[in-house]
């Protein structure tokens, strides 16, 4: 078992078309803390995450029949979670913006900071999340998919819904936003 | 990488998200109940067995099953296709119209039809790719109630620039198809049983599922395509479509 080389998003999901559920349990598992990170980001609530994603899991399942074979998975997923989250955060009428905040202690348990995190004092941290707090709601979720999450400029036009050469342009405008904010706190 | 983006990077790594929540059991604990599941939307339920019932003999009529499509028509914006077996049928209790946000009042570029008048309810769903407007007519006299989406008649407009499209699939042989004008402008009309619709977006799925949909007429009003459904006649469809006015 432990030998096994990891199945791949295109095996799981060919094996999950042929009605395998364990391997679309497999997909979830894998899947599901990105596509909870991505709901958080858009509804502002863990709990509201929490139902768009499951609901999201499920309807994939049920459009697994039209996922055209050897396209990427995450794209496809996180399209269809944030539609769910959208749908939430519109039905409950939120519109106030959830904000981002750091980790009381964030290299609590003897981690080893990355190289990124160690360019990062607390106070300069603290500065930068400020800023990006700041930053309008189409800015900061271009960044906070983009750097927070990781996701691709594909992923991350699949999740807000935009071209990709939005994600581009929108993500290139708010880095020039933060550089001139940060520029004027310092 | 700039030293920026690094920062930002880093910052992400310490960020204080909410711990994720084993989803795995449940959401297979809910796949393995669905189809038992009592349905709340049994009205939905009832439709969409019957189309898959319809589906299924179909299959089962010739002598191999085939998904091929056996028909296709086509509108900038908008694409029919008659295929012998219906794509996956989503769960009835999550068949819901999704409309987008709801609009407080009228905006200046909407087209209302005159034959309607103001709609009871509208919506807008406005992304970079383009601009679906959606009005909602109750039912009344001479507007039943529609079977599939509980409403009279739904009046949408989409503008944009190509990247959405309608994607109308039709299993049933009764469903049929007539390619007509109205006035000026190409035209498709739908009638005699229910289809399925669902959107795309850049080749990618824009409503994650599609829904049962009754007679409709799809019309290519330049850069518009404006789609209208109800349980109304061809005729009725015509002239509201003709009726469309600056609101």
């Amino acid at each position: 078992m432990g030998d096994r080389p990891l199945a791949t998003d295109d095996d799981l999901v060919a094996r999950a078309q042929r009605g395998d559920t364990r391997a679309y349990g497999t997909l979830v598992k894998e899947h599901q803390t990105l596509a909870f990170r991505t709901a958080y980001l858009l509804t502002g609530s863990a709990a509201d995450a929490e139902d768009a994603v499951q609901d999201a899991f499920v309807k994939a399942h049920g459009a697994l029949g039209r996922f055209r074979p050897g396209a990427p998975f995450r794209p496809w997923l996180l399209a269809i979670v944030a539609n769910e989250a959208r749908n939430r955060r519109t039905s409950a009428g939120r519109r106030e913006r959830l904000a981002l905040r750091a980790a009381e202690d964030p290299l609590s348990g003897g981690a080893v900071p990355s190289p990124e995190a160690a360019l990062l004092d607390a106070e300069r941290r603290e500065e930068l999340l400020a800023a990006v707090n700041d930053l309008r709601e189409d800015d900061r979720l271009a960044i906070a998919c983009r750097y927070f999450l990781g996701l691709s400029e594909e992923e991350t036009a699949a999740a807000l819904g935009w071209r990709r050469g939005t994600v581009k342009s929108r993500t290139s405008r708010a880095l020039d936003r933060l550089r001139a904010q940060l520029e004027v706190e310092a | 990488m700039t030293e920026l983006e690094r920062a930002l990077v880093g910052l992400g790594g310490e960020l204080a998200f909410p711990e994720t929540p084993d989803l795995s059991e449940r959401v297979l604990g809910r796949l393995a109940l669905e189809p038992s599941e009592p349905r709340r939307r049994r009205r939905a339920l009832v439709l969409v067995l019957a189309v898959l019932a319809v589906a299924v003999a179909a299959a089962m009529a010739v002598p191999q099953a085939r998904t091929a499509i056996l028909e296709f028509f086509r509108l900038r914006g908008a694409t029919v296709e008659r295929v012998e077996t219906l794509p996956r049928v989503p769960p009835a209790t999550e068949t819901t119209l999704d409309l987008g946000r709801p609009l407080p009042g009228t905006r200046a570029d909407v087209l209302i039809p005159a034959a309607l008048g103001p709609p009871d309810a509208a919506y807008a769903d406005d992304e970079d790719y383009g601009r679906r407007l959606t009005l909602v007519y109750e039912p009344g006299p001479g507007v039943p109630e529609s079977p599939y989406t509980g409403v009279g008649i739904l009046v949408s407009e989409f503008l944009g620039e190509g990247a959405t499209r309608y994607v109308e699939k039709l299993a049933e042989a009764g469903t049929r198809i007539e390619r007509l004008q109205v006035g000026a402008y190409p035209a498709l009309w739908l009638e005699g049983g229910p289809h399925i619709v669902f959107f795309e977006k850049e080749g990618r799925v824009f409503e994650d599922e599609g829904r049962l949909a009754g007679n409709t007429l799809l019309v290519e009003r330049d850069d518009m395509l404006v789609r209208i459904e109800g349980e109304i006649s061809k005729e009725r469809a015509v002239e509201i479509a003709e009726s469309l006015e600056l609101g």
